[in-house]
């Protein structure tokens, strides 16, 4: 086995689906702000992702406001940065889902 | 909204830390005020954060901040994409030819397009630049023409000869130069921002 060439394979198909797993997340409408995105993602995939790398994502998905984002001051001090998913990027990930469906399909009948 | 430094109880993470955000700094100061104050708040935050989600993980505060940072990465690597994204959305905005050389730069690697906007750029400060060598060496620089034999932009001299009555501009040289800068000038900053309204 190419373990160099499998290895490259996934950490292009986790990079390629990074969008994909945010805009899942915050499908369900609830508001998440970076650190917490992260967590919920290693919740519900397993995937370890570099963390820093979540942070250019988040400003290309709101260039192409697929999110929105708002500062909420906190006690501390220290505020943070929520996001939230717009009616674009509701439409968008039900597409992505329904293409990844069909990826999902025609891959598992090979 | 203003940054605030964490406190730490330890005096080496606190170096540590400071460190860090210098680094961040330091990656981020090509853009302005703004968006260097937006990416520090949000990388600051995420440092807290990470830092609050699990005060008594039994490990040394140093360690701690440690693992977040080497989890967080390199700044002036995870931050590279973000500034060269940011920065290029300030210079279409700006016209200043500044700040869209800086972009362009940082956007080279990132598709043929800005390769050819780079390209389109040096041939810019190419026609400012025969401006100035017109002033310097007027006989040997210019637009020199013949049918089916020389056809030059800039400096011709051939065997120590001048040939100036191939050159066609003459004393209209400077000024179409001049026209030529500011219409490219023009021309690659508009197309960058169209490029920028396509994407999104």
């Amino acid at each position: 086995m190419n373990e160099d060439f499998t290895t490259k394979w996934i950490s292009q198909l986790k990079k390629g689906t990074l969008s994909f797993l945010v805009l899942s997340i915050l499908k369900d409408g609830k508001e998440y702000y970076g650190y917490d995105l992260i967590n919920e993602i290693k919740k519900r995939t397993q995937i370890d992702i570099a963390e820093g790398t979540l942070y250019p994502l988040m400003n290309r998905l709101k260039k192409e406001e697929l999110v929105a984002s708002k500062w909420v001051e906190q006690e501390s001090g220290i505020p943070r940065k929520y996001y939230t998913i717009s009616t674009l990027g509701l439409h968008t990930v039900n597409e992505m889902k329904t293409y990844w469906d069909s990826l999902n399909t025609t891959i598992n009948a090979i | 909204m203003k940054f605030k430094e964490i406190a730490f109880r330890e005096p080496n993470s606190k170096r540590i830390y400071r460190d860090y955000i210098m680094r961040i700094q330091q990656a981020i100061k090509t853009l302005n005020a703004a968006n260097q104050q937006e990416i520090l708040l949000e990388i600051n935050s995420h440092i807290y954060e990470s830092l609050m989600s699990n005060p008594d993980s039994g490990k040394e505060e140093v360690a701690h901040l440690l693992d977040i940072l080497e989890k967080l990465g390199q700044p002036e690597v995870f931050l590279k994409p973000l500034v060269a994204e940011k920065k290029l959305d300030e210079a279409t905005r700006t016209f200043n030819p500044i700040q869209v050389i800086k972009a362009l730069v940082l956007n080279i690697g990132n598709g043929i397009s800005y390769i050819i906007f780079t390209v389109l750029y040096l041939l810019l400060f190419g026609f400012l630049f025969l401006i100035g060598a017109k002033l310097f060496d007027p006989e040997n620089v210019g637009f020199f023409y013949r049918a089916n034999d020389i056809c030059i932009l800039g400096y011709y001299r051939s065997y120590g000869v001048t040939h100036l009555e191939y050159e066609k501009l003459g004393n209209w040289f400077i000024p179409l130069m001049l026209v030529l800068t500011v219409l490219f000038y023009f021309m690659i900053t508009l197309l960058l921002r169209l490029k920028r309204t396509l994407k999104s």
